[in-house]
């Protein structure tokens, strides 16, 4: 699904990603554990397309592809999906509108019609159910006044609607409390199948009790340090990050 | 054909037709002669006029000569915002009673073009009422010059039934064409009415509108006021709207400015009854090289009273803009609570936006708050929806169309809202890399 090979990647000539390596297959869920500033979130928008990063070296290959010379627009179209760590709020652009125009996007890459207002609708309210939420956040402005855990439920209904190969979960835990963080997770839970891989970024290991990873990786300083099973992120929870460094 | 300080000197040959009979209205016309001899056209050198220069216009050649036009109704339908609705339809300058729909109007409604008898005698009282001729812009060259337009008196406790568009049609069939109208609203105690005052253009001959709207709210009256400008990228359109308000009467106004070459709306208040309240709106698309100046005034000049002013432009390419918005709080207005703001988005490193939101206020126990923006689409906002599947193209003009409808989403009726919101993404820049 996802090799990612020798990756360098930097900001205004500071080099924060050097040389990541990671092969994430289909059905795999891989969580990615770092202190901050370790280059979690620049991995997640460089995997995402966003301007301003710069890659030096190394290569992305998603599903056969060259994902980094893919726009941001085209990489989702093609089913990567990164919900945010802060998801922005659109005022003027109803969350139904985004719904719809973000679904017809990757139904017309897939070579699909639209769909008519029923069906979508008829979809549209069983992934509200599956993350708890209310018809009427459909009519109001993306985000627009939602609370931080309101906000990622919408982020994680979004995924549920797009149905993504690779869904990226950047510190989706961040902000939530214990219930939120049960119902994101459950919403999360039910994408989990063969076909589709999710990589989370996260700086806790509490996420990790409500979605269990195949793998865990430690991020330091742009580079995966240590990787191993869920046993890794006990560890990190008692730990901390300070042995890291040293190791490496 | 003559430029237009040429076509308002010798007022004894060209006399307009409108009242010449009438003793007020010459003697009216003759104290406008006067001080536009003595004045001229605005220059940029006057404060109100710095950004907005009149010289290319004041070089043109104007006429009043029409010729005959042909609209038919198809065509009359097609350019109208509303379906259903009471329609006054100004045709090249003059009132065209076959393509209005005025004969199904309720009692203590009236509504009749201001070239008519009666149109004129119940607007004689209150022309001239709202406005200053020796100082603001125009005004002067309106009332010297006007020929039609159209007197609304809507009785006490009336609350008209449909909406009232005026549709005020240029066909451009009579090139450099220069029309003059005058506009009386007067709204009896506690009556209700939505009037939308629309300018359109059938083609891109050279052209000006310039039109006075005076504006007479009763106690508890309510006027929702909104002016769709939409002409040729040829014309040019200089307007003002104007009104007292008594006590408890609510004002609400949007001006729509789409079209033109150049455009300049002005809108006052006096805010002269307690409980009063204006909500003052505009919005303004520049593309090209259009020139689109606001300007506004609020005068509070009694306690407790209420304004509420917002205006958005979006501009691209080598376009201008002017925001002017002035509140004036005076001495006796306590407890005023006066709200004004500017926000701008420019999509391209060519377009120019003055914006000079000001506040006086000479009252001790206020509520006010007053800003502007300038600003580009959010980096942001803009990625999200890029990761979401859409285009850059799409995703500008979804960011666009969401600042500026954002002001539509102030006027109550969905009909009317939906029917703007339609004009406006026609105008909407579409390209958009900033």
């Amino acid at each position: 699904m996802l090799e990612i090979k020798n990756l360098h990647a930097s900001v205004g000539g500071k080099e924060i990603l050097r040389g990541i390596n990671l092969t994430v297959n289909a059905g795999e869920v891989h969580a990615i554990m770092g202190p901050n500033g370790a280059g979690k979130s620049t991995l997640s928008n460089v995997l995402a397309g966003r301007d301003g990063y710069e890659i030096t070296q190394g290569e992305v290959i998603y599903k056969d592809q060259d994902l980094l010379s893919l726009a941001a627009e085209e990489r989702a179209q093609r089913g990567v999906f990164l919900a945010f760590q802060y998801p922005v709020e659109i005022p003027g652009v109803s969350n139904i509108y985004l719904l719809k125009a973000a679904l017809n996007a990757v139904r017309k890459y897939q070579g699909l019609d639209d769909l008519d207002a029923i069906d979508f609708l008829t979809l549209v309210r069983s992934k509200l159910e599956l993350v708890q939420m209310d018809e009427q956040f459909l009519h109001r402005g993306v985000n627009e006044g939602f609370s931080g855990g309101e906000k990622k439920r919408n982020e994680i209904l979004q995924m549920a609607l797009l149905e993504p190969s690779l869904a990226i979960l950047d510190e989706t835990d961040s902000g939530l409390d214990i219930d939120a963080l049960k119902t994101v997770s459950k919403g999360v839970n039910a994408l989990r199948s063969a076909e589709r891989s999710i990589v989370m970024i996260t700086h806790y290991q509490r996420l990790l009790d409500y979605i269990v990873p195949d793998f865990v990786h430690v991020l330091s300083d742009g580079q995966i340090v240590k990787s191993g099973d869920k046993e890794l992120a006990k560890e990190l929870e008692k730990t901390g990050y300070s042995w890291v460094n040293k190791e490496a | 054909m003559k430029n237009l300080t040429e076509l308002a000197t010798p007022f004894a040959s060209m006399t307009p037709e409108l009242g010449s009979d009438l003793a007020w209205l010459k003697s009216l016309r003759l104290k406008a002669l006067t001080q536009f001899n003595s004045q001229g056209l605005p220059s940029k050198k006057q404060e109100d006029w710095k950004y907005t220069s009149l010289w290319e216009m004041a070089q043109q050649e104007f006429t009043h000569q029409v010729l005959t036009s042909d609209v038919n109704e198809t065509q009359c339908d097609e350019l109208a915002l509303l379906e259903d609705s009471h329609r006054l339809v100004i045709v090249d300058g003059t009132f065209s009673a076959n393509l209005s729909k005025l004969d199904d109007l309720q009692e203590g409604v009236f509504i009749c073009p201001l070239s008519s008898e009666q149109g004129l005698e119940q607007a004689q009282p209150h022309i001239g009422q709202q406005i200053d001729i020796s100082k603001e812009g125009l005004n002067g060259l309106n009332t010297l010059l006007m020929n039609d337009g159209f007197t609304m008196v809507i009785a006490a406790d009336v609350k008209v039934d449909k909406a009232i568009e005026v549709l005020v049609i240029n066909t451009g069939v009579t090139t450099n064409l220069a029309t003059h109208l005058r506009n009386v609203i007067v709204m009896a105690e506690n009556s209700q009415a939505t009037v939308i005052e629309h300018y359109a253009t059938l083609s891109d001959a050279m052209s000006l509108t310039n039109v006075v709207s005076e504006v007479v709210l009763s106690s508890d009256a309510e006027l929702n006021h909104y002016k769709l400008q939409q002409e040729s990228s040829n014309a040019y359109h200089i307007a003002t709207l104007a009104a007292t308000q008594g006590v408890g009467s609510r004002w609400n106004t949007s001006s729509i400015a789409l079209g033109g070459k150049l455009s300049r709306t002005d809108v006052h208040s006096k805010l002269m009854g307690k409980q009063s309240h204006t909500t003052m709106d505009g919005l303004y698309i520049a593309t090209g090289e259009q020139h689109i100046d606001h300007h506004t005034r609020i005068d509070h000049l009694v306690p407790d009273t209420t304004s509420d002013e917002l205006f958005k432009g979006v501009l691209d390419e080598q376009s201008h803009a002017v925001f002017n918005g002035k509140v004036i709080v005076h001495k006796d207005a306590q407890k005023t609570d006066a709200n004004q703001q500017n926000h701008n988005l420019l999509l391209s490193r060519g377009c120019e936006i003055d914006t000079k939101p000001e506040m006086e206020i000479y009252a001790d126990d206020v509520k006010s708050a007053h800003g502007s923006t300038v600003g580009q689409l959010n980096e942001d906002n803009l990625f999200f929806l890029r990761a979401r599947g859409l285009d850059e193209v799409t995703a500008r003009s979804l960011l666009t169309h969401a600042f500026a409808v954002d002001v539509l989403n102030r006027i109550p009726s969905e009909t009317i809202r939906t029917a703007l919101s339609t004009q406006v993404e026609k105008h909407l820049p579409k390209s958009g890399k900033a």
